[in-house]
């Protein structure tokens, strides 16, 4: 709304309210009702007109203002009932436009827009039922006969029978009623689900409402019941209600923009560059809208990503609004907020330009956290990967060369019984017998190398238990039962082996200890010999397994001190 | 007496050649089985006294087999046989049913026979 249509609607108003009380002072010899009320609703439609002025004078770009001068005019047009015919007519037309207003105010609070798709429709079905019953009225109501003889005639009464105006009166009182629950239904829904700005603006306005309805209920069944004194005080707090609304109305706009102010506080807060987590904190603060995300761009992936690096999809929930941040032209963020900031989009921009610089900043370090994560999570796909072929290849040998190799021993076996006394043959056969026997024993080691058995079907602990009995000095090795996932196994029983293997072969140790324990979420399993240490911590083997540790967020440690034996410690996360 | 042998194992050529070496040293093959489930069924069927069974198999492993056998108080006796060694496998031998194990280097008719006959 310009600045111009704002003085415009403002004059106008100013105008319709001056004639509406001179009227009301000045030609109201057949009033029903004290000069006093009539003057005073006037005043009171001239407070919602003014603070509907306020607002489209301070915020033009919301129509929340202007729905709030006109529910005021409406309503001051009930005062022309009471005056000549042609004011009074128009009245008639114009004053059933207060239902429909009263719902598109409420519901469009604070934005100024409706929002959801059932909120439209029924604002417009609204419209629609006070389009066609306010002329019915008009061309049925005949006041001079009913209530109010001393009122003027209803210009454009067409219809004289009192049955066709009672049928009318009927079906608008109908309509009146279900457009009024509607309107709490959806209300009570809009308060439940909104967040942040939004339920901050709409508090003070619907507490004014709720005040205004129950006085006007308690008046109601004071009167019926005969307490006319009682009645009176209550219709007099309906009224003083029914002022605090508009200005409710304001209270809740200023409620969603205070945070105007904190632009200042958020550059200077935004200057010591904060990690991304810290700026979504200082922006949501600014706004005052906690539950405000920001999602970081990423050019190179096309993809939005969460300030821990996570991929997130701005647009998921249709209820949140979406601002896109970037400079010239380059997409950088996007801030995912309440929709009642997108009124004062000044405020969302000046925020944007300001954490802009920092932004862009965080941007990066979000980048290089998510290819992080990636090569991190690639890493452990690539250990897992390859447990998994070995497995393949430990159960390859085992049902495959490793039975044919079984069976011809078992051949060699049956023809070396059958065989008689021929001592030349005899000797050839348990040659080759020795020579099977001594492949499979290596085929077995090399499978057992690959990937034990014993460490699928058993776990750490059995698995650990084998390497100790084959291995050629004492091996003392404390675990319990416990089972980790399959690539925390294997690479403990590989840091094992790998330990034992050097102990054995460069250390010249005598005794070697196991312990695997479990803390903190970690397995930690250490290797510790006698031998002479000084172990190579750059060797192919040693690396390897750092890398595998490592692959999978562990650590791996050496302690090698020359003479002073080798202890081989590797913490891995297993929770 | 003469043993009523079931041998079951997934490769044919093992179940040949233990056939014949288990045959020359006086037992009566009843049975071959390639896989747990038929291995139960023919174990069921032909009532053999002793089940030669291979702990790597295509369905169900021989030590559910084993479980299984066991159900009936008058089933055969079972010996357990793998290119594993015993080993490998961990407690779960000394937790299954069966009477014994074999490891396939060392079978032999006076292997199963010592098993055999410590039935009674």
């Amino acid at each position: 709304m310009s600045r111009r249509l704002v003085v415009a609607v403002g004059l106008t108003a100013f105008a319709v309210t001056a004639t509406t009380a001179a009227l009301v002072l000045f030609a109201h010899d057949f009033q029903p009702e004290p000069l006093g009320d009539s003057l005073g609703q006037v005043v009171v439609d001239g407070i919602w007109i003014a603070c509907g002025l306020v607002a489209c004078a301070r915020w033009p770009e919301n129509r929340t203002g202007l729905l709030i001068v006109a529910l005021g005019l409406a309503d001051m047009s009930n005062q022309l009932y009471w005056d000549a015919a042609v004011p009074f007519t128009l009245a008639t037309l114009v004053s059933g436009l207060m239902i429909p207003l009263t719902a598109h105010l409420f519901l469009a609070f604070p934005t100024g827009r409706l929002t959801g798709r059932v909120e439209r429709r029924f604002v417009l079905s609204a419209y629609a039922a006070c389009a066609v019953l306010a002329p019915a009225v008009a061309l049925t109501s005949n006041p001079l006969a009913e209530d109010c003889p001393d009122c003027p005639d209803n210009l454009l009464r067409v219809v004289g029978s009192s049955a066709a105006s009672d049928a009318v009166d009927l079906v608008a009182t109908i309509a009146v009623a279900a457009i009024f629950l509607t309107l709490a239904v959806l209300l009570v829904r809009r308060l439940r689900v909104a967040r942040g700005p939004t339920r901050r603006a709409l508090a003070p306005v619907l507490l004014a409402a709720a005040a205004a309805l129950l006085f006007l209920v308690a008046a109601t069944i004071a009167e019926a019941f005969g307490a006319t004194a009682a009645a009176g005080v209550f219709y007099e707090g309906t009224g003083f209600a029914y002022i605090a609304i508009p200005i409710a109305f304001l209270v809740g706009l200023m409620r969603t923009r205070l945070q105007r102010s904190g632009v200042a506080d958020l550059v200077v807060e935004l200057g010591s560059s904060p990690r991304p987590p810290e700026v979504r904190d200082a922006i949501a603060r600014t706004l005052g809208d906690p539950s405000l995300e920001v999602a970081f761009w990423l050019p190179e992936e096309g993809r939005y990503v969460d300030p821990a690096g996570q991929p997130v999809d701005p647009d998921a929930d249709p209820g949140r609004a979406v601002t896109p941040l970037g400079h010239d032209g380059n997409r950088l963020a996007a801030l995912v907020h309440d929709p009642s900031l997108l009124d004062d989009p000044q405020l969302v921009e000046a925020v944007g330009a300001a954490a802009t610089l920092t932004l862009e900043n965080a941007r990066l370090q979000v980048e290089l956290r998510a290819q992080l994560e990636e090569v991190r999570a690639s890493r452990a796909r690539l250990v897992e990967a390859e447990d998994a072929e070995r497995r393949r290849i430990e159960r390859d040998l085992h049902d495959g060369a490793q039975q044919r190799l079984l069976g011809i021993r078992l051949a060699l076996q049956l023809a070396r019984d059958r065989i008689g006394d021929d001592a030349d043959v005899e000797a050839l056969l348990a040659e080759a017998d020795a020579e099977v026997g001594g492949a499979l024993e290596e085929l077995r080691a090399l499978a057992r190398g690959i990937h034990p058995a014993v460490l699928t079907d058993e776990g750490l602990g059995p698995a650990l238990g084998a390497l100790a009995r084959r291995a050629p000095v004492p091996v003392d090795v404390a675990v319990n039962g416990e089972r980790f996932s399959p690539a925390v196994e294997a690479t403990a029983y590989f840091v094992a082996c790998e330990a034992l293997a050097n102990a054995v072969k460069h250390a010249g140790a005598s005794r070697v200890a196991i312990d695997v324990t479990r803390t903190n979420g970690r397995v930690a399993i250490a290797v510790a010999d006698d031998g002479v240490g000084g172990a190579d911590l750059g060797g192919a083997g040693l690396r390897g397994l750092r890398d595998r540790v490592e692959a999978l967020d562990g650590r791996l440690d050496v302690s090698s001190p020359a003479g002073g034996g080798t202890r081989v410690t590797a913490a891995i996360p297993c929770a | 007496m003469a043993w009523t042998v079931l041998i079951v194992d997934d490769h044919a050529g093992f179940r040949g050649f233990a056939r014949r070496l288990l045959e020359a040293d006086g037992f009566i093959v009843v049975g071959e089985a390639g896989d747990g489930s038929s291995a139960v069924e023919a174990a069921a069927r032909l009532r053999p006294a002793l089940v030669l069974l291979d702990v790597m198999l295509p369905d169900i492993d021989g030590f559910a087999v084993a479980r299984r056998l066991a159900e009936n108080v008058s089933g055969p006796t079972v010996v357990l046989t793998s290119s594993r060694e015993a080993e490998d496998f961990g407690g779960r031998l000394d937790r299954s049913p069966a009477r014994g194990f074999i490891h396939k280097d060392d079978l032999s008719g006076a292997a199963l026979a010592a098993f055999a006959d410590g039935d009674g």
